[in-house]
């Protein structure tokens, strides 16, 4: 009788607990932030909590700063609100930028090498770097599979495809 | 199976392919599309606000006072000798040679005196009747698409088959609020029947050059790589980002259209960009550089659709030699893309005796000048309803602004060449007439909804 009591309680608390509506961000550094060492940023507990759209100027900013780890020069986002506004398919003058950032010399990349060394911290750290939040045990093992199948699928490549997901462009 | 009865079966198959109706992917069922006159337009949208006075009339700066020389600065377009003094007006360069050996005007129709019939005589809104084929009574919000259907969408709605982006470009000189232009408000149309646009001058200059002059090409194996990470990553998030205000094209033709623009980019770092001027010239006008680059968009996808612009002739606010200076060096510009077009660049994309070319101001300007001089002592222009009741020597019952001309040119047996149409006091053919004459020589006139398109086809102008 007292383990069922015992039981009950740990599962009201548990249940009680998961209904409570999760706080939007986080925004006092947490263990994560100092596990991967971004200080400062909001670090999501999970997708679901991201419901707002970047405006252009956003999506662009940030992208600069995931790649480049530095803040975007107030000359260079003009012009590339300019190159936003001179073509109409917004995806596709979206992928010419991102191809031409991903091509500078001062882009912080992971080696192929590196990667490879350690997969599953590669993950974590590129959902961290982009989503700002941990992947879930599945996403890392869905991602881990896809490089360890797939030799020419470099970091650059996988920069590409979290830059141009849906996730990327909320927050 | 006996010969006779094989015979009859097949006859009986081939029957019905050919009476059945065509039923499309999406299960609809069409009718056959309209008889073509050909398969591309160029819609030269010779724009900036170009007076009757310095084009057709051929008056150079016999309107300004104390000046009397008279000639044709658009040698390529129309018929007629040019200035032979008082050429400050055209820079260091003065007089280019028309490329043109006979005018366009003599190879096709000139509707000589055509009407913008109603609504305010500005830029924006000039464009929106010609590209929408409806007035607009009062002044356009600058920041918002048009609210009737343009004529890209029109075309992609309505033509059978169905076309892609790829078939429609707007190609505009400036920024400002001409990038929306490529689709209108209206819910049945929008975005998805919207034409691919591109601003030359930002994607192949400065901006363009140092934002994308380094972006990385990859090849069709990294192209899906980089798609099968985007998809695996879209399946654990339920939200799209949908909310980019913009055109659509398909996977791979927006690896076809990334790939010509970094080409392009590279070509004009490497200064091997085909250019419209002539040898030796050192001008470089945003509307010369805007019809080259239309161009090479021609050139690399002929699409059925092109629209293209002018604007540099609005100096004519401030500086009326400058104007007459734009407005000869973009006459070049349009012989020079008509040259191309006809040629074997042209003939190679396929363009070649399949084209008709139309081109036509958006509105004209003033009859009266401004206070503004410019260097040469010419006073300046510019373009609003005047009081016709109030103007000095003038004598026709429509504003000096709403006095435009359309030029119509095309392959030999299909435009009526060397004819002229229209007089002062009695034009022929209105702005809106521009967008259903598109659609009769692309063949969907007679899909369109009726009533959305007031005006008239132009068919004077075809054999």
């Amino acid at each position: 009788m007292k383990k069922q009591i015992t039981l009950l309680a740990t599962a009201l608390i548990f249940i009680l607990s998961a209904c409570k509506k999760e706080t939007t961000y986080v925004n006092q550094p947490v263990v994560d932030n100092y596990i991967y060492a971004v200080d400062g940023e909001e670090v999501y507990q999970s997708n679901i909590e991201k419901d707002k759209e970047k405006s252009p100027e956003q999506y662009l900013s940030i992208l600069y700063t995931n790649l480049f780890k530095t803040t975007i020069e107030q000359s260079d986002l003009l012009q590339l609100a300019e190159v936003r506004r001179a073509i109409g398919d917004k995806q596709m003058v979206d992928e010419l930028i991102l191809n031409d950032f991903v091509n500078g010399t001062d882009i912080e990349l992971p080696t192929d090498s590196e990667m490879r060394a350690d997969i599953e911290q590669f993950v974590e750290n590129t959902y961290i770097r982009f989503f700002l939040r941990k992947p879930t045990p599945y996403e890392i093992y869905e991602l881990k599979d896809a490089i360890e199948s797939d030799a020419g699928l470099s970091p650059e490549l996988i920069y590409q495809g979290f830059a141009l997901s849906n996730e990327y462009k909320f927050y | 199976m006996k010969r006779r009865s094989f015979l009859k079966n097949t006859s009986l198959s081939a029957a019905s392919v050919i009476t059945a109706p065509y039923i499309l992917p999406s299960g609809r069922l069409f009718a056959a599309t309209g008889e073509r006159i050909v398969n591309h337009v160029v819609l030269v949208l010779f724009a900036g606000g170009i007076r009757q006075q310095e084009s057709v009339e051929q008056q150079y700066v016999a309107t300004q006072n104390g000046n009397s020389t008279t000639g044709n600065l658009m040698r390529n377009m129309l018929s007629g000798a040019a200035p032979t003094s008082d050429l400050d007006a055209l820079g260091n360069e003065g007089l280019w040679d028309p490329i043109q050996t006979n005018s366009l005007a003599s190879q096709g129709t000139l509707f000589q005196e055509v009407i913008y019939q109603e609504g305010p005589p500005g830029h924006y809104n000039g464009h929106a009747v010609a590209l929408t084929g409806n007035y607009y009574p009062n002044n356009i919000n600058l920041n918002e698409n048009p609210t009737n259907p343009t004529i890209f969408e029109l075309y992609r709605k309505h033509n059978d088959p169905v076309q892609s982006a790829l078939n429609a470009w707007w190609i505009s000189e400036g920024l400002g609020p001409y990038p929306s232009l490529n689709y209108s408000q209206d819910p049945l149309y929008g975005s998805g029947y919207g034409a691919n646009y591109l601003r030359p001058a930002s994607i192949l200059g400065g901006a363009g050059q140092d934002q994308l002059g380094n972006a990385q090409t990859y090849q069709p194996d990294d192209v899906s790589r980089i798609s099968k990470i985007k998809a695996m990553l879209d399946n654990n998030f339920d939200q799209s980002g949908n909310g980019l205000p913009g055109i659509d094209n398909t996977p791979e033709n927006r690896e076809l259209i990334k790939s010509f623009l970094t080409n392009t980019i590279q070509d004009v770092q490497n200064g091997i960009f085909d250019l419209a001027t002539p040898n030796g010239s050192n001008v470089r006008t945003g509307d010369l550089i805007n019809i080259s680059s239309a161009w090479t968009v021609m050139k690399e996808f002929a699409p059925e659709l092109t629209v293209i612009n002018t604007t540099n002739l609005d100096v004519c606010h401030g500086d009326f030699s400058q104007y007459l200076n734009f407005l000869h060096r973009a006459d070049y510009g349009v012989g020079w893309l008509w040259d191309k077009i006809q040629g074997p660049e042209g003939a190679a994309a396929g363009l070649k005796d399949d084209t008709i070319m139309i081109c036509v101001p958006e509105h004209g300007r003033n009859w009266v000048t401004n206070n503004n001089t410019d260097s040469n002592g010419m006073r300046a222009l510019d373009h609003t309803a005047e009081d016709i009741s109030q103007l000095p020597d003038y004598n026709l019952p429509y504003t000096n602004s709403r006095r435009i001309f359309t030029l119509i040119v095309g392959p030999e047996g299909k435009v009526v060449p060397n004819q002229v149409l229209g007089s002062p006091g009695n034009p022929v053919g209105e702005s809106i007439d521009i967008a259903p004459t598109i659609a009769n020589i692309l063949g969907f006139d007679d899909n369109i909804p009726s009533g959305m398109l007031p005006g008239r086809v132009l068919d004077e102008a075809f054999v």
